[in-house]
């Protein structure tokens, strides 16, 4: 019995906390508007909810307040039924509550104000400061710096209003911040125009026009990067109206940026939150699993191939051609591949076959404007893309195997013969490709004797027509 | 007695016509993707629409090409079997016994050349050279250009084997013809500025004493000796033995 009384009076606990702070009146109103599902509906459709978390409102600067002082329509036996067009209506009517406490005089010592003020627009202070949680601002103007001025509001959690209903957060971790490559800059000079002295309200339609808003602020330092996002895939995108595509604040986040290049897991892990099918393919390629398991820096991550603001459409004849190119950044360098036993010679083996000397004379033809026919075989038809997977300790009849039906998505026709018309990236030799090696040889040795000879042959004939003249 | 004798008859200059142009095309348009890496090379395959233009006309050319190769041999069977063609360019170990008997001579310890008849050694030479070379050229192209159908017989590394032996094969005859004919068709010093008797078909008598006198001796019924003593002055000075030294007779045909 003493357990189950102590369980009720824990339970109750809260509550009557809660609610022994709270006035008769107040507890009167919020014997309904504690409880959620209290929605009020405009007459554009648009609704809010009219729920109030009592905690909240007891944190608040105005919780000694009586529900009528604001709202003075009301009171214990009136609740009058009012009609407004949309949310923004009502908020610039509830607004003008604030305003009978905090004139025009009193608000505008705050330059922040100022720009509030000055628009020509009624204020809506609640897009600042909420509406039952307004807690008090510190400071009294005292501030050693402008971080110190904008921390006051902002470390807070403070939101905007957006044009959809929802609201945006604006809380800055101030930690964060400080850890950041932007730790030492002054948050005007991302956030332009904004200041001790500015503060000008802006209306968003969304959270997302908000984050593209926001982005903008990078060019100003960064504009090398910016005019490389220009011509990429995800900026094609957006100018498209795929509003979801990255900008620089989804990759790199607005206010806890990281220094770039030195964890490459994380670089790699930016790319997963949109392309999540890739990234799974690549964590468990040979490649994603010596970053992820063996921490492996030699690894190339997305941004590798992709780079990371001019990402080009990768089915793009452009993107394609590059691929040797790309894989011969590390495979092609002695200095990264050979101390894991992987041979340079890949790269030479493919661009002197035919499918390299193809792809080498495409890529001039397009300078001298004649078009190439069809995309040519790169690196990736034969060994994929995001799954890439080592062959070596494979079975050699399951990679000829893999290998036909890579072939046979260029030529169809292709028999269990055709794959060994490629050697597998091996210079021939007496042990594999022997027909091959011992051609080459013996034209190696023929051709230098034929041209001798016949210098010989003719020099000896020069010689004697003019010794017999 | 004739001042020149034909040489050649039409089908064969319209055979060395069409062997002369087929093969100039397939040099360029195959020596350019041999060593596509020179500018050269690069520019050439720019110019004439890309390497897919350059491959077109490297395979139609190779198809002509063949077919040219064919009906020459068909020609020459035929021609040997029912006794109209003599077997003139069959080489035999005269021949190796000439080559060796001139590299004597142009050294000093042989007073004369080599004679010889309708063809030389060294023409002899140049024409297996660039028949069996492309018979290999002929073969080892169709290999490189149906890989499929050619896979379906034999395996796969018959394509890198036939690409070793058909770009090599390429160079060993487009030098045999740069080099070594180049030279004797035109820059040899008995024959500069140029031996016209394949674009004629008639050879002076003169070059034939000079060139093929054992020829000269059986068209006209006689022997080398005679068409030295009565003739003399048309016997250019490499037909004729030196001064010094010993003598060395030439040897019969």
């Amino acid at each position: 019995m003493l357990i189950l009384l102590s369980i009720l009076f824990v339970a109750s606990g809260g509550v009557a906390g809660t609610t022994d702070r709270l006035s008769e009146e107040q507890e009167r109103c919020l014997e309904c508007h504690a409880k959620p599902g209290i929605i009020k509906v405009f007459q554009n459709n648009e609704s809010l909810d009219a729920f109030l978390d009592p905690n909240t409102f007891h944190a608040s600067v105005h919780h000694d307040l009586a529900c009528t002082s604001c709202h003075t329509e009301f009171s214990g036996g009136l609740h009058p039924e009012r009609q407004f067009k949309s949310i923004q209506q009502y908020r610039i009517k509830s607004s003008l509550i604030c305003r009978r406490c905090h004139a025009d005089d009193q608000i505008s010592k705050h330059t922040v104000h100022t720009g509030v003020l000055n628009t020509g627009k009624p204020p809506v202070c609640t897009n600042c400061h909420g509406s039952h949680g307004i807690v008090r601002i510190s400071g009294k103007g005292a501030f050693t710096n402008e971080e110190q001025y904008c921390m006051k509001c902002h470390n807070r959690p403070v939101t905007m209003h957006l044009k959809n209903g929802e609201r945006q957060a604006l809380v800055v971790n101030t930690l964060s911040l400080k850890m950041s490559v932007h730790g030492k800059l002054s948050c005007s000079d991302c956030h332009f125009g904004f200041s001790s002295e500015e503060h000008p309200e802006r209306m968003f339609r969304t959270g997302r026009d908000f984050s593209l808003a926001s982005s903008e602020s990078c060019r100003r330092c960064h504009f090398d990067k910016y005019t490389k996002t220009l011509e990429s895939i995800h900026y094609t995108m957006l100018s498209q109206g795929k509003l979801n595509a990255p900008v620089c604040t989804d990759c790199h986040g607005s206010h806890e940026v990281a220094p770039v290049g030195k964890e490459r897991t994380a670089s790699a892990k930016r790319c997963q939150r949109c392309h999540a099918q890739e990234y799974d393919k690549y964590a468990k390629s040979v490649h994603g699993k010596a970053l992820f398991n063996d921490h492996n820096q030699d690894v190339p991550v997305c941004a590798d191939c992709h780079t990371a603001h001019t990402i080009e459409d990768p089915f793009s004849l452009d993107y394609r051609e590059r691929i040797p190119e790309m894989c011969s950044n590390c495979h092609g360098k002695t200095e990264i591949v050979g101390k894991y036993g992987l041979s340079t010679n890949v790269v030479k083996t493919y661009l002197s076959d035919f499918h390299g000397i193809t792809l080498g004379l495409y890529k001039m033809q397009k300078g001298a404007g004649a078009k190439p026919r069809k995309p040519i075989a790169v690196c990736t038809d034969c060994h994929g893309t995001h799954g890439i997977s080592s062959v070596r300790g494979s079975d050699a009849a399951v990679v000829k195997s893999n290998l036909l039906k890579r072939c046979q998505k260029c030529h169809p026709d292709a028999n269990e013969h055709f794959p060994d018309a490629w050697l597998s990236h091996y210079e021939p030799s007496l042990k594999r490709s022997p027909f091959v090696f011992i051609a080459g040889f013996v034209y190696q040795l023929f051709i230098p004797l034929i041209v001798i000879g016949f210098v010989l042959q003719i020099l000896l004939h020069i010689w004697r027509y003019a010794v017999n003249r | 007695m004739k001042t020149r004798y034909r040489r050649f008859s039409t089908a064969r200059i319209i055979e060395h016509w069409l062997q002369l142009i087929t093969f100039s095309v397939l040099v360029v348009t195959g020596l350019s993707q041999k060593f596509y890496t020179l500018g050269l090379a690069q520019w050439f395959i720019m110019h004439l629409g890309g390497i897919d233009m350059v491959r077109l006309v490297h395979r139609g050319t190779g198809i002509l090409f063949s077919l040219a190769v064919a009906l020459h041999i068909g020609a020459a069977a035929v021609g040997i079997v029912y006794k109209r063609w003599q077997p003139s360019l069959i080489i035999t170990k005269d021949d190796i016994a000439n080559a060796i008997h001139n590299v004597q001579y142009y050294l000093g310890s042989k007073n004369y050349p080599a004679m010889s008849g309708k063809y030389n050694y060294t023409q002899k030479f140049e024409y297996w050279g660039i028949l069996t070379g492309g018979l290999l050229m002929v073969a080892t192209g169709a290999v490189l250009w149906q890989p499929l159908i050619a896979t379906r017989f034999v395996t796969g590394e018959i394509i890198p084997a036939s690409k070793v032996l058909h770009t090599n094969e390429a160079l060993v005859v487009f030098l045999i013809i740069a080099v070594w004919h180049i030279y004797n068709a035109i820059f040899s010093p008995g024959v500069f500025p140029l031996n016209t008797s394949i674009f004629t078909g008639y050879l002076s008598r003169e070059r034939m004493a000079h060139e093929h006198l054992l020829e000269l001796a059986r068209i006209e019924h006689s022997t080398p000796e005679e068409i030295r003593m009565l003739h003399p002055e048309e016997c250019p000075f490499e037909v004729m033995p030196r001064s010094e030294g010993p003598a060395d007779p030439p040897k019969d045909p």
